[in-house]
């Protein structure tokens, strides 16, 4: 998924976490047993369970609850979850899938220029901040979007947020500001 | 007042005997004459101190609380060993007095506070133009650099405020004291005055800032292969070029971080890019005998930059002059040399992609241009112009999410009834065995 075809920059999704409900009590132990691809954790009170197509694995707790991560599309996430909602039914779980929703999606993203970090944050204070003893990328949260945008000093970006929408909108946010600072100023003494 | 059965006074012989406890000590009564019939001994307060901890207790009120004043105490000792001014303290003072007193701080451990104490003197010296590093608060509070830099990103939190970052040429003549090479401490080959190795240093530090090298990276190795490469090029003669860094650090009694080696091959990189520029020197200048050039490179520096953003720019017009160029996408190499002699970056070049479709996997066109950027332009991140090879991604079919899901895919994902039965069969099979050998 492109973000506009006018910037032609490749967003590419590599994490996607939805979260939905079974709306039944699921006894993991049968899970457990009678499923592949699982992994029982009694002292988290949870089974992880792989997929093989979609490649999700998911989190599945005897409330009912279900954490999906691993999935590089929000489609690609629904029809995971799905499919995991299909197979508890078929354990013999009394199973409603119910209350779908896409928690967190990471996208990594590349800037065909080097970018100053110390001239963005300077720039972009208080919403930038860069502590390079600390983390080499300078981490700028846009509030409105909900959204956390980190900027590498070699042009690559790693952005999380609500949905795929807001990480779209949260790269063409930060461009303009990235474009500015790709040449280090020039010194004022 | 409570009645107690089955006690009976020795003077009157009622047995109307009550619990009434005289400034805190208990105290057996008997309410017809008054006499005591049994007291509490004092020796059984409990001796650990209060039951009640110290915060729930009226002595908060009265007294400050004995670690607050510990707290300000070491904040004090720290700007002493640092040498701050008074304001600078003072500032730091109240940051602790403030920050303190926040729930995130109040009820945490002693190391904690301590190490908020320190985080206080940090950006307190930000904030009025007097920079030291994470690193050198690190040091002083005997912590982990990351604890650290936990405690003052929350710090920062609490307190509401923000603090400039701290530049990297003010903090290296700091930096350039520490290590002891003057002449009173090692032999005089070896020795350099630090007002001499600082200036050489910034220089060198200004050429790396310039050339990506800074941007991104811990300061402290650089700053540390910085001085290195100034110490050799102060007089590059054999005894010192044939100094390694390990060496030198040992010499001059600081502590060798493992990515100043990495850096120092960077700067040298660098500094060739420009040594090649200078029309007197003959031979092909290679990372091996640039230290001799430093002086002069870092002397006639930004003349050198602008010859070398000259000639890789004829070299890339003429690459693209006698390369075929890709059908569907376009180059426009356009050039702007700079009269301005601070400004450093070469060529800006645009590359306006053609995109088609809604793929989510890197298209073939950008990933021919992706790793090449870096390539094109004279100085760039290191981690652009080396870039790691990328696994392709396998563009995934278009999928809806609410496609029909098969029986049969859903049943691999369940085990047999037979399976199941091996399965569990194994399992006790396991854990009696484990069971019997545990024993």
């Amino acid at each position: 998924m492109d973000s506009s075809g006018d910037e032609a920059l490749d967003i590419i999704i590599t994490n996607v976490v939805a979260t939905f409900r079974t709306r039944c009590h699921l006894n993991l132990r049968t899970i457990a047993l009678e499923g592949t691809n699982v992994i029982y954790k009694p002292e988290d009170g949870k089974v992880l369970m792989k997929l093989r197509k979609p490649k999700i694995t998911a989190s599945i707790w005897s409330s009912g609850k279900i954490i999906c991560t691993g999935a590089t599309s929000e489609d690609e996430a629904k029809l995971g979850a799905r499919r995991l909602a299909r197979c508890l039914q078929k354990l013999g779980f009394k199973v409603n899938f119910s209350a779908f929703k896409v928690v967190n999606v990471l996208a990594v993203c590349s800037m065909p220029f080097a970018v100053h970090l110390i001239d963005f944050t300077k720039n972009n204070r208080p919403i930038a901040s860069y502590e390079p003893e600390l983390h080499p990328a300078a981490m700028y949260r846009i509030k409105t979007l909900k959204a956390t945008v980190q900027v590498f000093s070699t042009g690559s970006l790693t952005v999380t947020g609500p949905n795929v929408q807001n990480v779209a909108a949260a790269v063409e946010h930060i461009y303009p500001l990235l474009f500015e600072c790709q040449k280090p100023k020039p010194l004022c003494k | 007042m409570t009645s107690l059965a089955g006690l009976s006074c020795p003077g009157c012989g009622s047995s109307n005997i009550v619990d009434d406890d005289l400034y805190s000590q208990a105290q057996l009564v008997c309410a017809d004459c008054g006499f005591v019939v049994s007291e509490g001994v004092l020796a059984d307060e409990p001796v650990r101190g209060l039951d009640i901890s110290y915060s729930r207790t009226t002595a908060v009120t009265k007294r400050p609380c004995v670690n607050l004043i510990r707290g300000l105490e070491r904040v004090k000792e720290i700007s002493r060993i640092l040498r701050l001014r008074g304001e600078v303290e003072d500032l730091a003072l109240t940051y602790f007095k403030q920050a303190y007193e926040h729930e995130s701080f109040i009820r945490v451990s002693l190391q904690r506070k301590e190490v908020l104490a320190g985080c206080c003197v940090l950006v307190s010296c930000r904030q009025l133009n007097w920079p030291i590093t994470v690193g050198t608060v690190g040091c002083l509070l005997n912590a982990d650099p990351t604890l650290v830099g936990g405690v003052y990103q929350e710090m920062l939190k609490v307190l509401n405020v923000e603090a400039p970052t701290v530049n990297i040429t003010d903090v290296i003549e700091a930096h350039c004291q520490e290590y002891k090479i003057s002449s009173s401490d090692v032999p005089e080959e070896f020795a350099e005055e630090s007002k001499d190795l600082t200036k050489r240093a910034v220089a060198l530090v200004e050429l790396a800032a310039d050339s990506w090298i800074v941007t991104g990276r811990r300061p402290l190795p650089i700053m540390m292969a910085a001085v290195y490469l100034a110490w050799q090029s102060l007089k590059p003669l054999k005894h010192r070029l044939s100094f390694s860094l390990d060496k030198f650090c040992q010499l001059a009694k600081v502590q060798k971080h493992k990515p100043a080696v990495t850096r120092i091959t960077e700067l040298k990189e660098a500094l060739c890019k420009l040594g090649k520029e200078i029309p007197w020197v003959g031979e092909s200048v290679t990372p091996g005998n640039v230290v001799q050039q430093v002086g002069d490179i870092l002397e006639h520096r930004y003349a050198l930059l602008r010859r070398a953003l000259r000639t890789h720019e004829d070299a890339m017009q003429a690459e693209c002059r006698s390369s075929s160029v890709n059908p569907p996408s376009e180059e426009m190499v356009s050039s702007q040399i700079s009269e301005r002699v601070a400004q450093t970056a070469s060529s800006v070049e645009q590359l306006p992609l053609s995109n088609e479709g809604g793929k989510q996997a890197v298209e073939e066109h950008s990933q021919e241009f992706e790793p090449n950027w870096g390539k094109r332009v004279l100085f760039a991140p290191p981690c652009v112009s080396h870039a790691k090879r990328r696994r392709v991604e396998q563009p995934t079919p278009d999928v809806t999410g609410d496609e029909e899901i098969s029986d049969s895919e859903i049943d691999s994902y369940i085990r047999s009834p037979r399976e199941v039965r091996e399965f569990s069969q194994t399992q006790k099979i396991l854990a009696s065995s484990s069971g019997g050998k545990s024993q």
